[in-house]
């Protein structure tokens, strides 16, 4: 019994993974969600900014890790807008153009910012840190145009932007190392605020640059998405998704318990 | 002469823009600006560079017909078909979005999908408190997956609601995150910076000579 528990196909644990999703799924469940103070203040921070604010929304990552991203992404747009802080939307990743553009569209139909004066999007250009550094000179050497190939000086929230010198806050929605690179180029050398929401695989990284005050705030992971949606008191995918990873995480915790209570029962017994 | 040439230009460029960042001097900003915009214009060739080696390396896999080689067809096939649509027409085109949105976003948010069933598999056969280290990194790891989703603290607050504190397991997860993590990242983030600063020094002298390809 116990070699067959130890030695379980592990079709059968694919089959309860797949049932720990549609289960919850289904079923109109509601955990009490605690938002924690890394959250927390990246949300007061961008409450506190005075309307006509402009902030930097890097779309640094790719289809692999938007369902974590992208909730915490519409959650901070909507925040933007209806505080009335206009977004300046770029990536690092040239698979980002096309979710950045695509997101700001849907959360500015939702909310009726207007393109070129509530947001632009601009795009993507190659060399990470080149890029980084050259939009703390000027912006407009990086990016000559938006992404809808329209020139900056024509886009009237731009026209008073040249340089992170009129920017509020970068946040970095990442899945690798682009915040530390945000950080290393930005804050350090141009002493931009930045904020960070992060894969659930790289928050532990993040957690130095948070006690140093080189992030401001920090979003972790869909827990993270899910506490910023219940901040806005607008429930969205963050909420229902962090329901369904609450019972994944469980059946994983429940099977590592009874792997090691028939690893013990077993040693005892060739004992 | 073909290595001394980019020693040279290595040497000449590091030195000269470690020292811009020493002197706020508008002639030392001006050669700051200068460089950073040629590196600008050098940097998407690196896009080229990387597409060129891919389609080498594919190329070699099907002339020396190792396994699998069939699918470096696939390869060539999906650049192909971007290339074709993106060039000409733009990357907001709507066949390019489309492909995008219902190829690339399903076939890569499969790819990581499949992690949630490999990790329980995984979790089951292989995390056993064979160990003391194994016994703490087992308990630290339930603590943080526990503590990182809503249903610990329902649990906690519930079944545990006799304790004299609330929110056990994601304070105590807060607590390993701010504390033994935050440590311990510090030290492999010193340590890989005073790594990074050895290295550039080697190369800026011509010590370390890699990345010019080739033996030596």
């Amino acid at each position: 019994m116990l070699e067959k528990l130890m030695d379980i196909d592990r079709r059968i644990i694919f089959i309860l993974v797949v049932l720990a999703v549609i289960i919850p799924t289904l079923l109109p469940i509601n955990l009490p969600i605690s938002v924690s103070a890394p959250t927390r203040q990246l949300h007061d921070y961008i409450n506190a900014l005075p309307a006509g604010s402009t902030i930097m929304l890097a779309f640094d990552y790719g289809p692999a890790s938007l369902a974590e991203l992208n909730p915490m992404a519409k959650a901070l747009l909507k925040q933007c807008f209806d505080k009335d802080v206009r977004v300046i939307g770029i990536t690092l990743a040239p698979e980002g153009t096309a979710m950045g553009s695509t997101l700001i569209q849907e959360i500015a139909d939702e909310t009726g910012a207007i393109d070129g004066e509530d947001y632009v999007f601009l795009g993507y250009r190659p060399g990470e840190e080149l890029v980084i550094l050259g939009m703390g000179s000027d912006i407009a050497s990086v990016f000559e145009t938006d992404y809808n190939g329209k020139p900056l000086a024509d886009i009237p929230m731009m026209t008073n932007v040249t340089n992170y010198d009129q920017i509020s806050l970068l946040i970095d929605l990442a899945s690798g190392s682009s915040t530390e690179i945000w950080i290393t180029y930005a804050n350090v050398r141009y002493n931009l605020q930045i904020a960070a929401g992060v894969t659930g695989v790289i928050i532990s990284q993040m957690y130095p640059y948070l006690q140093t005050g080189q992030l401001i705030g920090l979003i972790s992971g869909i827990a993270g998405a899910a506490e910023y949606e219940t901040l806005l008191d607008a429930p969205a995918k963050g909420i229902l998704w962090i329901n369904i990873e609450s019972f994944v995480h469980l059946l994983i915790a429940g099977l590592v318990v009874i792997g090691n209570i028939a690893f013990f029962v077993q040693r005892r017994k060739e004992e | 002469m073909r290595r001394q040439v980019p020693l040279i230009l290595c040497f000449v460029f590091g030195v000269v823009m470690m020292l811009t960042q020493f002197s706020p001097h508008s002639f030392s900003q001006g050669i700051y600006e200068e460089v950073l915009s040629w590196a600008l214009i050098i940097s998407p060739f690196m896009l080229v560079l990387g597409t060129v080696t891919l389609i080498q390396t594919h190329v070699a896999r099907i002339r020396r017909r190792t396994e699998h080689w069939q699918y470096s067809f696939i390869i060539f096939a999906g650049i192909l078909l971007m290339v074709v649509i993106g060039i000409p027409f733009g990357p907001q085109h709507p066949i390019f979005v489309w492909l995008f949105n219902n190829v690339q976003v399903p076939m890569d948010a499969t790819m990581f999908s499949l992690l949630a069933f490999f990790i329980a598999s995984a979790a089951y056969r292989a995390f056993r408190a064979r160990t003391f280290e194994a016994s703490l990194l087992l308990v630290t790891a339930l603590i943080v997956m526990l503590g990182n989703v809503p249903i610990g603290d329902l649990f906690w607050n519930t079944v545990l609601s006799g304790l004299p504190w609330d929110n056990g397991l994601s304070d105590t997860k807060q607590w390993i995150l701010d504390n033994p993590n935050l440590s311990a990242r510090r030290g492999i983030i010193l340590g890989v910076s005073l790594g990074a600063i050895s290295q550039s020094i080697r190369i800026l002298l011509g010590i370390e000579r890699s990345y010019l390809g080739g033996g030596d």
